[in-house]
């Protein structure tokens, strides 16, 4: 049995300190697969002067050389074949830039058990049916984004009466479709069926905007949830607190705090993270979280922000051992939190983010990119 | 948040807004006259009242760290004396009445800025500058705005009721070209604060014929030939670098020494580390997001070039590391950007190669802080400026604010006039 699959059959999903040595054998046994396997990767270690065996204690995780998410975006690299990688999924790229990352069908298993646990600890499995109102794209055989097929497989987590999407594919793009949404909210919400919300918090804050500003309050079934995923990526700009977003759902949707359900996870690092009842994100053992200080690359004590570096050996498809995020997080401790999970908690402050700083800042950095003068 | 006629709107009366503006436009360009002297006292008045500290509260919840550092600047450029001064010199020598015809200078008349997030006072600035020759301002706020400057605005106008119909702003993303397009269309100038990717896009949708005025974006360095007082010199050039975080085009990116050795670079490299840790300690970074991203295009860098087999990166001699701050060495002579942020360069330039070099960035050229002993100042100004160069100053200064200098070699004003003949 390989240590990785030891590491996800495991059941107690917060017993992180305990784990922490079969987290070091499956980490070493996945980057010595990928050393051997992936040409790119070799030569990334090679140059770094790391090597697998250089693994021999916790710590040393530390020192295992990232990949920045950039590099997957720049260079499709696979550890296997073709034919044995079950699918490719591409990330929700905004610049244009699109990564690709192939899995093998063992690590669909492995994620899928993961998935299941993660979520049962939330209550959201359920036999019930329920409508489902995706804020997301509908699938369709052009979209091959990690963000559409986890919106899709969350709504098989408790039986589907009916599915609306709130970006439809039309003309060959998508388009915000937010009157049918309310429409649909609306006719739900005479139903006694549960409702389900699934997807990016923006476009779910959008609409309940939108029916506050109509004064159109409903109240939900009872066992109506919210489940926000894809990040909140696009509130960093606009600030809004994840406070007011809670209040407005109650306000308006009639749905309670302890019934939005938050979720974390990037194609990059496809491990699931999903909130606690106050709403902290605590790492699950198929990961591990290093915060790195912004100048130097080290890692930080807990409670001081930094570069959020995610590792995992799920992933035999494209070298994703450790991977370097574009955000700025911070480690808190478990003990911290009420919840009564040991395992230390993940909270994402932003991007990082020259892109917002502008003119000769900007502009430089755009001199820079075109190589300049060089 | 929108400024219209004085009065704030909400975002979402954009649209509505705008099909008002035309009309306002004109009306307020055929029978109202901007008298300069309302909007010195404006600005005076504001000015004082920054010194006084009434701001201070507001200020400090926007950037805590440039309210500090540009306190003092701010209030001097918005005082009666600077703009007095501006005024006179700008428009100096600009009327060559004869007997036969007359010169005027009128404003340009609705002058658009597209204004840029690198400095909070800088929308304000460029305002202020169209309100002076006279013109009506429209606004675009730039996207990371915190709301500073739509206040500042409102203050104004309610200090000056005259300004009202001069000031609208838009907080329009540039992302709607519907309404970036329509208020270009309505505008005799586009003032533009930008990369060039910026300058681009306006170039795509203004109308030929329409004034574009590109205050682009620029490189700062610093050539050290000598010294007059060394630790003075080295002190004050590392306290520029981190109190702009070399965000400004003024701010140095690029430290060149006077020596055709790589290793008298290498030895001033480890000589400045302590310098800037120092500056570090008298001028805290707090943007980590800005920090980190080029701490990370750095790292991608270093690992690209593993991936293509290149020479195991850079001389390993050749980066310095600090705490906060690093110095890097590079062989190549060329102008380029920095790491910013306390991340400075340092190449090797013999004066005799400065031409060379500085011509392949002409259009990029603006501050020059030099370093040098009193008998090489004068001729290595000249050459300098021969280059290209805009502004040279002493290191310590180059991004210091001198009452009636130019602007990337131009005089802001005049752009932002018309000059009109009339026959007698």
């Amino acid at each position: 049995m390989s240590f990785r699959s030891k590491l996800f059959s495991q059941k107690k999903i917060y017993n992180l300190e305990p784990t922490n040595e079969l987290f070091l054998r499956a980490m070493k046994e996945n980057c010595a697969f990928h050393y051997a396997h992936c040409e790119e990767y070799r030569k990334v270690l090679d140059g770094e002067g790391f090597s697998p065996e250089d693994l021999a204690s916790f710590s040393d995780l530390a020192k295992l050389p990232f990949l920045p998410t950039l590099f997957f975006k720049k260079h499709h690299i696979y550890s296997l074949p073709n034919r044995r990688l079950s699918i490719k999924v591409t990330s929700s790229g905004t610049s244009g830039h699109f990564s690709r990352m192939g899995f093998a069908w063992s690590e669909l298993w492995y994620a899928l058990k993961m998935s299941l646990r993660v979520v049962s600890k939330r209550h959201l499995i359920s036999l019930r049916p329920c409508n489902y109102i995706v804020f997301g794209y509908k699938p369709n055989r052009h979209n091959k984004t990690g963000v559409t097929k986890t919106a899709f497989i969350t709504t098989l987590l408790a039986p589907a009466r009916h599915r609306t999407y709130a970006l439809k594919y039309h003309d060959g793009k998508y388009e915000p479709d937010l009157e049918g949404v309310i429409k649909a909210i609306e006719k739900y919400a005479k139903k006694k069926t549960p409702v389900r919300f699934m997807g990016f918090p923006s476009y779910t804050t959008f609409v309940m905007q939108m029916m506050e500003d109509r004064k159109a309050f409903v109240q939900l079934p009872k066992g109506s949830k919210i489940m926000l995923a894809g990040g909140w990526k696009q509130f960093y700009a606009e600030e809004v607190e994840k406070s007011v977003f809670y209040d407005l759902a109650k306000r308006v949707l009639g749905i309670t705090d302890d019934n939005i359900v938050e979720f974390f996870g990037a194609v990059e690092h496809p491990i699931l993270y999903c909130d606690c009842p106050h709403h902290h994100f605590h790492v699950p053992v198929y990961g591990r979280v290093l915060i790195r200080d912004v100048n130097t690359l080290e890692p930080v004590p807990n409670g001081t922000p930094g570069l959020v570096n995610l590792l995992t050996p799920l992933v035999k498809g494209t070298p994703l051992t450790s991977v370097m995020t574009d955000d700025l997080g911070i480690l808190h401790d478990g003990s911290t939190c009420p919840c009564g999970q040991n395992s230390p908690y993940l909270e994402i402050l932003g991007r990082v983010g020259l892109k917002d700083i502008k003119t000769c800042a900007a502009g430089a950095a755009e001199y820079l990119d075109k190589g300049g003068l060089k | 948040m929108i400024l219209f006629n004085g009065t704030l709107f909400e975002t979402k009366e954009q649209n509505r807004l705008l099909d008002e503006l035309p009309s306002k436009l004109t009306d307020t360009l055929l029978h109202q006259t901007l008298d300069r002297e309302n909007v010195i006292r404006a600005f005076d008045n504001i000015s004082q009242r920054l010194a006084a500290g009434e701001f201070e509260s507001l200020l400090q919840s926007v950037d805590p760290d440039s309210a500090s550092l540009y306190m003092d600047q701010i209030v001097r450029m918005m005082s009666r004396d600077y703009l007095q001064k501006k005024t006179e010199i700008e428009f100096h020598g600009v009327r060559n009445d004869n007997e036969k015809i007359q010169t005027q200078e009128v404003p340009l008349g609705v002058i658009f800025h597209i204004a840029a997030g690198n400095m909070d006072v800088l929308p304000i600035a460029s305002i202020g500058e169209g309100l002076l020759a006279g013109n009506i301002n429209i606004l675009k706020l730039p996207s990371v705005d915190r709301g500073l400057t739509i206040q500042a605005l409102k203050m104004l106008v309610d200090a000056e009721p005259a300004l009202k119909d001069f000031i609208y702003v838009f907080d329009t993303p540039s992302s709607d070209i519907a309404a970036m397009k329509k208020l270009a269309d309505l505008s005799d100038g586009i003032a533009i604060w930008g990369g060039d990717e910026v300058v681009h896009a306006v170039r795509a949708f203004a109308k030929p014929g329409t004034r574009l005025i590109e205050w682009g974006h620029k490189l700062g360095f610093a050539y050290i030939s000598g010294y007059e007082n060394e630790e003075t010199e080295l002190t004050e050039l590392a306290e520029h670098i981190l109190m702009t975080r070399q965000l400004l085009c003024s701010s140095c990116q690029v430290i060149y020494i006077d020596t055709d050795k790589y290793d008298e670079a290498l030895s001033f490299a480890g000589r400045f580390l302590p310098y800037l840790e120092r500056a570090f300690e008298k001028h805290p970074i707090r943007e980590i997001g800005g920090v980190a991203e080029l701490t990370l295009r750095r790292y991608e860098e270093r690992i690209e070039k593993h991936l293509h087999g290149d020479e195991a990166s850079e001389d390993k001699r050749s980066r310095f590391q600090g705490q906060h701050t690093s110095v890097t060495v590079k062989k190549d002579p060329d102008l380029e950007l920095s790491y910013m942020y306390g991340n400075v360069i340092v190449k090797p330039l013999p004066a005799k190669n400065l031409a060379d070099v500085l011509r392949k960035s002409k259009g990029y050229l603006q501050t020059a802080g030099l370093i040098c002993s009193p008998e090489k100042r004068d001729a290595l100004t000249l050459q300098l400026t021969r280059c290209g160069v805009q502004r040279v100053t002493r290191a310590g200064h180059m991004s210091s604010l001198f009452e009636g200098e130019a602007h990337d070699g131009e005089f802001a004003l005049a752009r932002y006039s018309r000059f009109i003949n009339i026959e007698n």
